[in-house]
């Protein structure tokens, strides 16, 4: 399954940029970018549903794996085009593409292993599920205090 | 498969996240992470991610060297442990045993620092020192006055249990990144966070309350909350009443500190200051976070003692949730300190101007009787190797208080030392006014440095001693929660360089001292001897588990205390002590020729004064040089853009600096991290009369665009 953030949790330390190098050979495949002064936003693949890069992908490299979008090493041409659709720029090409791979052969990704503040997670339901926790003790306490 | 997983603790701040290095075939090949662990639970910061590049780094020590004029040459260990110790004798018999000290640092293991210190006070001499002088000294002077132990009261886990956190003065989320996981699920459970900086900072962004205060303000801040809940009555009266002396007195003392007139000096709110003092009294558990913020200031024991009166008035202390947590800065500066590495104290905090600690150490070292034994004869035992240096161990260990890390600097500047050992430290760049420190260590007659880089400090040594870095030696470090944690050694040093201890044992014998320790586990031994805190913190005990032991742990069967004071406090009566502290400004304000205040901190990539993050590739791509923040509407002033080159000049010197505007910073202040040598050229050396430390976060400066 694919990675989600929880951005109120994000702290910019860019954690996951440095292990996601590390465990990748030197290819990162996260970037945080900072948006005013001190919002922070990791921005990786979204493992999309109608992925673009597969579309595009002519020899079939990139494809999809059930909710994952997968990438067959031995089919790539290293053409690029997937770099072009990604409409997150995530997908990069040098020689050949390289993208989130979300730590195949890991418990789980590193990154979200990795992250200090716990805003990285596989769990789709776990910020919202968060945040109805946080409203249910606000709601029994009469506001916060 | 000839791959091991070796546990080690993490080489960069005070928060001691485990990893394991990946050892193949005696060569670390990656980092793996440590779900186990109490307090990181697996995680790292993008630094303890880089941890490995700075290990087969091409710029690592890897043989003693001897400066000849201009030029090292590489030496043989022999040669330059002779020369060391004939550096610090000469300086001895020539100038007296006053003429010389010892930096130790809070980068070496507890071990490490134990052996550093006695070799010191076994030489005759009280100037020992480290790098907490410049982070947590005021911590050790305050908390041991107000609540009777320095160091964090609650474990970083217990963040958790509380429900009101208040930071102030650290920037934690780029500082000690894991402590963001712990204040997160805190609020998940309805927990309110108080946010206290100059800076809106990346940690500000987990704050529901604010306060955006100017620099050098804290007294009058926490005055100002005092006051507030004494007012409404919102003191936990009892706990007043059985726990702590001195309340009328504080009670009397911020009287006078209105929301109104707080307002003034500190910027913020008086509705905010109210909103704060409310929420943090009337919490269930409340607890304080602070660091260098409160620390860095000529006031710095005054901010201490009024968040730790803070906490009391409120009875937030002794509890899960609550309590009074100094984060510190380095891997091992609470063990460096524990350990007595500090000029004011001997191992396990005995006052070093108590005779009873110096008789007590005499017998426990056998002071006395070897110094005799070693003057009858012509050549002291362990002092065969050299010949030259002889028996240096003096008859007698110093009584009193030695010269603190900067007094050594200013000593060194005046001509009152003449010889230094400086072990894993960069006062040349770390220090304030960095121009007049290195002046001063060039005016040394002698200066030996031990690293595992040519740093600005070793490059104006006559000697340089090649370290191992921390998975080349194994030992136990104390994370800023008092956690002592055994890390492993996982690989060989390279070239020629050997361990902190080894190097410091043969100097040892050198110098006719009986320091015979064949390995980290039987120093650890001595210490659980003479550190009564660290009694029961055995090797065996540490080396068979992953979260170490918290102290006080007194004896083998001891499981440790993680939280302080649940039991009162070691004073008469089991009292802690409220201090009243009066609002004091900054040492320097603004003037005509300096109309900005700099302050300065770090970021999330770099550390310290750099030497490591700035030589790991993929720390430094992320912040590659020295930045200043400068204020939009200042900066419009100014006439400087974002990315300008700029100026920052202070009466100390000026430095190039990039300009990033922003509306983090409030108008009138600017910052800069001390990551990068421009920084401290600018800083002051004001102190804190009583902790000594320089007010680096405070300094009146100048901008101008670059010409």
């Amino acid at each position: 399954m694919p990675v989600y953030i929880d951005i109120s949790r994000c702290i910019g330390c860019r954690s996951c940029e440095v292990a996601c190098k590390r465990v990748h050979s030197g290819h990162g495949h996260v970037n945080v970018h900072f948006v005013g002064d001190h919002a922070s936003v990791p921005i990786f693949c979204h493992h999309c549903e109608d992925a673009s890069c597969t579309l595009v992908c002519f020899s079939g490299a990139l494809h999809k794996e059930g909710e994952k979008t997968a990438f067959d090493v031995t089919r790539c041409t290293g053409c690029g085009l997937c770099r072009l659709a990604c409409p997150f720029g995530v997908v990069w090409t040098d020689k050949i593409a390289h993208k989130c791979d979300l730590c195949e052969g890991r418990d789980s990704p590193t990154c979200v292993t990795t992250c200090p503040a716990n805003a990285l997670s596989t769990d789709f339901e776990e910020a919202s599920r968060r945040a109805r926790t946080r409203a249910a003790i606000v709601a029994a306490h009469g506001g916060r205090r | 498969m000839t791959q091991v997983l070796v546990a080690t603790v993490c080489p960069y701040c005070g928060a001691g996240c485990g990893l394991y290095l990946t050892v193949d075939k005696e060569h670390a090949t990656g980092i793996e992470f440590m779900p186990e662990h109490p307090a990181s639970q697996g995680a790292l910061c993008s630094k303890g991610n880089a941890a490995l590049e700075i290990l087969d780094h091409p710029e690592r020590l890897t043989a003693p060297l001897h400066r000849n004029g201009e030029e090292w040459a590489r030496i043989s260990w022999e040669e330059a442990l002779d020369r060391v110790a004939r550096g610090l004798v000469d300086a001895i018999k020539k100038y007296g045993v006053e003429s010389v000290a010892v930096l130790s640092s809070s980068k070496c293991s507890n071990e490490e620092n134990y052996l550093v210190e006695k070799l010191a006070r076994m030489l005759g001499t009280a100037n020992v020192d480290n790098c907490a002088r410049l982070c947590h000294a005021p911590s050790v002077v305050g908390l041991n006055r107000t609540l009777g132990a320095a160091g964090m009261t609650n474990p970083i886990a217990d963040i958790a249990n509380s429900k009101c956190i208040f930071i102030i003065g650290s920037n934690l989320a780029e500082n000690h990144p894991i402590i963001s996981r712990w204040i997160h699920r805190a609020k998940d459970a309805g927990a309110v966070v108080i946010v206290a900086d100059p800076r809106v900072t990346h940690t500000a962004w987990m704050a529901d309350i604010l306060l955006q205060l100017q620099p050098g303000t804290d007294v009058a801040l926490l005055n100002g909350m005092a006051n507030v809940i004494i007012k409404e009555g919102l003191i936990d009266s009892d706990y007043v009443a059985q726990r702590t002396r001195g309340f009328e007195a504080l009670a009397e003392s911020v009287k006078e500190y209105t929301p109104e007139r707080v307002s003034e000096i500190t910027g913020i709110a008086a509705a905010d200051i109210i909103r704060a003092a409310r929420a943090y009294a009337i919490s269930p558990a409340s607890v304080i976070l602070y660091s260098m913020g409160i620390t860095q200031h000529s006031t710095g024991t005054d901010n201490v003692q009024a968040i730790s009166n803070l906490a009391l008035i409120c009875g937030h202390m002794g509890r899960p949730g609550t309590g009074v947590m100094p984060l510190r800065g380095q891997n091992n500066v609470q063990g460096a300190c524990d350990m007595g590495a500090l000029a004011e104290f001997y191992p396990g905090y005995r006052k070093a101007d108590d005779p009873e600690t110096i008789r007590y150490f005499q017998s426990a070292w056998g002071v006395g009787s070897m110094a005799e034994a070693g003057s009858t004869g012509e050549d002291g035992a362990g002092g065969t190797g050299a010949g030259n240096a002889g028996n240096a161990a003096n008859a007698a260990l110093p009584l009193g208080r030695g010269l603190t890390a900067t007094e050594m600097i200013e000593a060194a500047a005046s001509g009152r030392i003449k010889a230094m050992y400086i072990i894993g430290e960069d006062p040349a760049n770390s220090d304030p006014s960095s121009k007049h420190v290195r002046e001063a260590l060039e005016s040394l007659d002698f200066l030996a440095v031990q690293d595992i880089f040519m740093t600005a400090t070793a490059q104006m040594a006559d000697v340089v001693l090649p370290a191992a870095a921390w998975a080349e030696k194994e030992g136990s470090y104390t994370n800023t929660e008092r956690r002592v944690q055994w890390s492993h050694k996982a690989i060989q040093p390279p070239g020629s360089a050997l361990s902190d201890r080894e190097i410091i044992c043969l100097l040892g014998q050198r110098l006719g001292l009986p320091f015979d320790y064949p390995d980290a586990a039987s120093v650890l031994a001595e210490i659980n001897r003479v550190v009564p805190q660290y009694g029961g913190i055995t090797p065996d005990r540490l080396t068979r588990s992953r979260s170490g032991l918290i102290w006080p742990c007194p004896n083998a069967d001891h499981p440790g205390t993680p939280i302080l004071h649940s039991a009162g406090f070691k004073f008469a009566e089991g009292r802690a002590s409220l201090v009243a502290v009066p609002f004091k400004p900054a040492a320097e304000d603004v003037s005509r020729d300096y109309p900005l205040i700099l302050t300065t901190g770090r970021v999330a990539v770099h550390h310290n004064a750099g030497s490591m993050t700035r030589r790991s590739p993929s720390l430094l791509e992320r912040e590659p040089e020295l930045y200043v923040e400068i204020n939009r509407a200042d900066a419009e002033r100014l006439n400087v853009e974002d990315g300008d080159m700029v100026i920052v000049s202070t009466p100390r010197g000026q430095t190039e600096a990039r300009a990033r505007l922003t509306d983090g910073v409030k108008k009138g202040v600017a910052f800069m991290p001390f990551h990068f040598p421009g920084t401290n050229i600018l800083t002051a050396e004001t102190v804190d009369p009583e902790a000594r430390i320089p007010e680096f976060k405070v300094s009146a400066c100048n901008i101008a665009r670059r010409k």
